[in-house]
């Protein structure tokens, strides 16, 4: 900080209250590093300490005044030079003077409003942070230190189950079912698929994952997809009657909330979506969207509350609204009755060059 | 590709396989003895990923399967013992579902799912239902055949066993085991018929050797079921057998169906089929046309005929009442089946019948009514085919045969088959050929169990059911046609003449009925038959008269009646006559006369002299063989000279007759010896003749004839021979033959004797000469003390 070692300096320290008990959350960096941070959530407050520590002491650090800032800002990444603050607190710690010795500040910001969930994307980065400044002529001494702020979501009002029959005509008629249409980040899909008509060799089927960043407006809109998981569900060749269960714990991977129109800036959405492959390497896909949420931790356990025992991971005991798939091994449907919902076309593409949509 | 390169493609595969393998479970078993789990469980999940190929033949493939499931025990022996010490990992079974390939995924679920279930059995229920629910997610045949052979395997010791209603909810009821391994089972099932329909047509017959290497896996879902001790009677009618059922047929595979059914047969207990039968056998009658149906339905009908006999020694508590009911079920099951099935074929018809046949006899032995149903049926099934005529050597002509040589044994008694009225009616269903070769089979049977057929009914019956041994039938090949060499037609024919004396009562009267019955039948033979059959039921007829002879005292009728027997026998011979024999006739008839000597009945002289010149008649009339005309002679003679009853009235005529035939014989030889034979027509001593001149008449006529013989073998032969009938008269005390003449004859043979040409034939007559001369110094060194005195005889 310091410039051709003249003058006085300091070092930093901001220690926030409560770090032995606060938890810590990962997230990712910009380069794909983990860091762990404190966790809060909206509406905490954020209190802690400054430690200002003079470099040389019994010398004077002359200042125009030190503050503390508690900002949210979304970074674009095209955009480096503009950080857009959606919320910028401001307390000020000491107005300007001289500081001859290491001096400490407590600050506090009340009940802070934190409307957004941290995330670390391909294009876009939200991010909270705490950044404590001595205002000097020349140069400002700064510190700021990361914070990660989640959000939580209470159970959905309205969960339905997501159920359509798909195809592609003549050729493969499959009826899915997912049990929701929102998981919790630890949540389980329970679902399964039913073959209603199979003209095709079928090598293999898979769900995947899917993140779909999204940033910018207009013209400047930036789309990336990544595949979060891809999960074999079958492998094999069913025929017709044949319904297969899915099964997929959602805690093993990583995953946000889904995030509409944050700020005005971006979006990640995630979809699920059913690939079936087949023997000339053709893929057969239908995506869905299913909306994320995160769940409040201390919520959890009681959640499920009504397994018969509290060794059972919960989902054995099917779900309410979910398929109950082990109840009637064969369901075997009138050969010509007409599909309860128009049937929604399955996209096909050939195996050359297999993308994503 | 060739044969040998697939199998060398097919081993290098397998050798790589196993080779990860076994680095794989090193490094899995490395961390597990480090405890670390998680690493473990990732080299075990590369491990089992060796299982989603799709490269390895089913053989290949079960030998990698049984390769990586053995390095799971270790896993799972590990985590028991981590259970056990109460460390448990928490959401193992969620975390092992992380797995991204479905495979390796599941074989882990199921070793986990086993070990929460060993530790904690409150989760065996749902975590059974879970586990075959998840593993629908294979749907490749192979690969799901052994994933579910696995849950199987780790299950088997595990499934919830105890009755409903008792116990511990969470654990389960066999309930819940039945679901379990009917599931399973339906579901492997499925994948093992889905095999059939993978690949080229041309790869077919391979695809079904596979399938066949695979079917025990399907098959031990089964297996499982039949383990489970709390399945009771009311649970297998009720939810096994109609599960099972359900599969199998709604399948409508052939090689599934009837690897199941037989499946089915064979592991669960007889009670169940027993109780079960009905909807068993309605599902045969729903199976695919290829399935052979019949080996279902035969199979267990042994199976439960077995069993009832079985059940019948210890007469446990069986249900006699269910054991009533079989033939009834069977009968009309069968019937059922044979009218839904239109593909099936006639030969498997009968195999069904046959073992209908089988059930009767093992479990009803003494209803024979059964039996006669299933023959009746059989008829009808016929019928309602067009069928006419079961070709011999076809394989219905084989099942058909069973179906008749079946109680044919097991009664080992003609006349119980005789009490089945529908058992000719099926035997005429075959051709000439099967109809001949059943016959056979019954007069065997006859004889060899020693069963007497007592009435003259049911030896007529018996003779029209192997009439096709007995008589020309109309269907029979031409003679031309026909290659039955005469050897084998002998047997056949000696068959019959052996039979004739198993027709047999002890009552005389009955016996006469029977013998006439009998040559009703045999008597229509033909020429080629009645030399063998004729003959003994004339033997036969002689002793039935010698019975009545017996009999005198009893049956005053008796003269009468043994009149009527030696007509019948005239007759009986005389039909041998006109079938141009003559030897056997003749030799009949002086056994008849012989027989007729010994009986004291009214007139027997005029029947034995009846006899008697039928037999010279027939040497006079028709024997023209040399040979046969010196054989004749001789026992014309020897006859003659056993008969007692004749007056000099009959017995002169025939006398003489008999030297002049003798003395007419064409060759000289037989000429001499004929002569010399006649010797005896003139000293009978039952007769009181004692003709010495005669006799030495012809003697000397011998001796004369002997000389014009220009063979000189043949005379010295001859001159030794009428030595012998010499001395023989000599020592009978026949006062005309002298030892004068002996000197005479014995100087004419050594005068003869060093001009024959020394070979086997001169030593063997000099042989028969010194042989002659020895017993002659023997006599005169011993002489009997009244025998004859051989003084002056010149050795």
């Amino acid at each position: 900080m310091s410039f051709f070692g003249f003058g006085q300096s300091a070092d930093i320290d901001i220690v926030l209250d409560g770090t032995e008990t606060r938890k810590l959350a990962e997230i990712k960096t910009e380069d794909g590093k983990k860091e762990r941070h404190l966790l809060y959530y909206d509406g905490e407050s954020v209190t802690g300490k400054v430690k200002i520590s003079l470099k040389k002491p019994g010398s004077k650090l002359e200042h125009q005044g030190i503050k503390i800032e508690f900002i949210g800002q979304i970074e674009l990444y095209y955009d480096r030079g503009n950080h857009h603050e959606f919320t910028s607190l401001v307390k000020e710690l000491a107005r300007p003077g001289d500081l001859s010795q290491n001096t400490e500040y407590s600050f506090e910001f009340q009940n802070v409003e934190k409307p957004f969930e941290s995330y670390t994307g391909s294009n876009v980065r939200l991010r909270y942070l705490l950044r404590v400044t001595v205002v000097r002529r020349l140069s400002d001494i700064v510190k700021e230190v990361d914070m990660v702020v989640h959000t939580l979501s209470s159970y959905p009002d309205m969960n339905n189950s997501i159920k359509m029959e798909v195809g592609i005509e003549d050729c493969l008629h499959i009826e899915f079912e997912y049990n929701k249409c929102k998981y919790h980040l630890k949540d389980v899909i329970v679902g399964k698929i039913y073959f209603l008509l199979v003209r095709i060799k079928i090598k293999h089927m898979e769900i995947a994952i899917i993140k779909r960043e999204t940033t910018g407006s207009g013209p400047n809109t930036f789309t990336e997809n990544e595949t979060i998981a891809k999960y074999e569900i079958m492998d094999g060749a069913p025929v017709r009657g044949e319904s297969i269960p899915i099964r997929v714990f959602l805690a093993g991977y990583d995953l946000t909330p889904t995030m509409r129109d944050i700020n005005k800036k971006f979006s990640v959405k995630y979809f699920l979506n059913l690939v079936l492959m087949d023997e000339e390497d053709r893929r057969y896909f239908k995506q869905q969207e299913i909306t994320l949420w995160r769940k409040g931790e201390k919520a959890h356990k009681g959640a499920g509350g009504h397994t018969p025992s509290p060794h059972v991971p919960s989902h054995l005991v099917s779900a309410e609204g979910g398929p109950q798939g082990s109840e009637s091994m064969i369901r075997d449907p009138p050969p010509d009755s007409a599909p309860k919902a128009p049937v929604e076309d399955m996209t096909r593409e050939d195996g050359t060059s297999p993308k994503e949509e | 590709m060739g044969m040998q390169s697939q199998i060398e493609e097919q081993e290098k595969l397998l050798d790589e396989a196993l080779a990860n393998v076994k680095v794989q479970a090193f490094q899995m078993k490395r961390c597990l003895d480090k405890s670390k789990l998680m690493d473990g469980l990732k080299h075990a999940s590369t491990m089992l990923a060796e299982l989603r190929t799709s490269l390895l033949s089913p053989k290949s493939y079960y030998e990698l399967y049984m390769a990586i499931t053995d390095e799971l025990r270790h896993l799972e022996l590990y985590l028991l013992d981590e259970f056990q010490k109460g460390r448990k990992v928490a959401d193992l079974y969620e975390l092992v579902q992380y797995a991204g390939n479905i495979v390796p995924r599941l074989y882990l679920l199921i070793t986990v799912g086993l070990v929460y279930i060993k530790t904690n059995s409150s989760l065996k229920r749902d975590l059974l239902k879970d586990l075959v629910e998840m593993c629908r997610g294979v749907q490749h045949p192979l690969r799901g055949l052994f994933l579910r052979n696995y849950l199987l395997q780790c299950t088997r010791n595990s499934l919830p066993d105890v009755p409903d209603g008792t116990g511990d909810e969470a654990e389960g009821t066999v309930r819940d085991a039945i679901d379990f391994v009917l599931m399973n089972f339906a579901e492997m099932n499925k994948l093992w018929v889905r095999m059939q329909h993978q690949g080229h047509s041309r790869d077919k017959e391979r695809r079904e050797r596979e399938r066949e290497e695979l079917r025990i896996l399907v098959g031990t879902n089964l297996v499982r079921l039949s383990q489970l001790e709390s399945i009771n009677l009311d649970k297998y009618r009720k939810l096994v057998l109609p599960g099972i059922l359900e599969q199998v047929v709604s399948c409508r595979d052939a090689i599934a169906q009837e690897y199941l059914m037989e499946c089915i047969i064979q592991v669960f207990p007889d009670e169940f089929h027993l109780a079960t039968l009905n909807a068993f056998l309605k599902s045969c009658a729903e199976l695919q046309p290829g399935v052979n149906v019949k080996n279902v339905v035969i199979s267990l009908i042994d199976r439960l005929a077995t069993y009832s006999q079985r059940s019948d020694a210890s007469s446990a508590d069986v249900d006699r009442g269910e054991i009533g009911k079989l033939f009834d079920i069977f009968s009309d099951q069968v019937a059922t089946i044979i009218q839904s099935r239109v593909d099936i074929s006639s030969e498997d018809i009968v195999s069904l019948q046959v073992s209908l046949v089988n059930l009767a006899l093992k479990c009803y032995p003494d209803r024979v009514d059964y039996v006669d149903k299933v023959l009746l049926t059989t008829g009808q099934v016929f019928e309602r085919l067009s069928l006419e005529k079961v070709v011999h050597g076809t394989a219905v002509s084989k099942e058909l045969s069973r179906l008749l040589k079946i109680p044919v044994d097991h009664y080992n008694n003609v006349l119980t088959i005789l009490e089945l009225s529908h058992f000719v009616p099926i035997l005429d269903y075959f051709d000439y050929a099967g109809r001949k070769s059943i016959a056979a089979y019954i007069v065997n049977n006859i004889l060899n169990s020693e069963t007497y057929i007592p009435t003259p009914n049911e030896v007529d019956t018996v003779l029209t059911m192997i009439s096709p041994l007995i008589q020309d039938q109309p269907d029979q090949p031409a003679a031309g046609d026909d290659d039955q060499d005469a050897d084998d037609f002998a047997e056949e024919q000696g068959l019959l003449a052996r039979l004739i004396h198993h027709m047999r009562s002890d009552i005389a009267d009955q016996q006469y009925l029977i013998l006439s019955t009998a040559r009703k039948h045999f008597a229509a033979g033909g020429n080629r038959r009645i030399p063998h059959t004729l003959p003994p039921l004339v033997f036969q007829a002689y002793q039935l008269a010698f019975k009545y002879s017996a009999l005198q005292d009893q049956d005053e009728l008796w003269q009468k009646k043994c009149q009527k027997i030696f007509q019948f026998c005239h007759q009986t011979i005389t039909a041998l006559t006109k079938a141009e024999l003559a030897e056997l006739p003749l030799r009949l008839f002086l056994q008849g006369a012989l027989a007729i000597n010994r009986m004291q009945f009214d007139n027997h002289e005029t029947v034995a002299y009846e006899f008697l010149t039928q037999a010279f008649s027939l040497y006079e009339d028709e024997i023209s063989d040399s040979k046969a005309q010196l054989a004749a002679i001789t026992l014309l003679v020897a006859s003659f000279e056993c008969m007692t009853c004749f007056s000099e009235e009959n017995a002169e005529p025939f006398r003489t007759q008999c030297a002049l035939a003798a003395s007419k014989l064409l060759k000289k030889p037989d000429q001499c010896r004929s002569v010399a034979t006649c010797c005896h027509l003139f000293t009978n001593k039952h007769l009181q003749i004692h003709d010495g001149k005669r006799v030495l008449d012809c003697l000397k006529k011998g001796v004369r004839i002997a000389s014009q013989c220009m063979d000189l073998f043949v005379q010295t032969q001859l001159l030794v021979e009428l030595l012998n009938h010499y001395i023989y008269f000599y020592e009978k005390g026949n006062e005309h033959v002298t030892v004068a003449m002996l000197n005479q004859v014995i100087a004419k043979i050594r005068d003869e004797l060093p001009n024959l040409e020394s070979n086997e034939e001169s030593e063997q007559i000099g042989k028969h000469f010194s042989n002659t001369i020895d017993y002659l110094k023997s006599r005169i060194e011993n002489p009997e003390s009244e025998g004859v005195s051989y003084e002056g005889l010149s050795l």
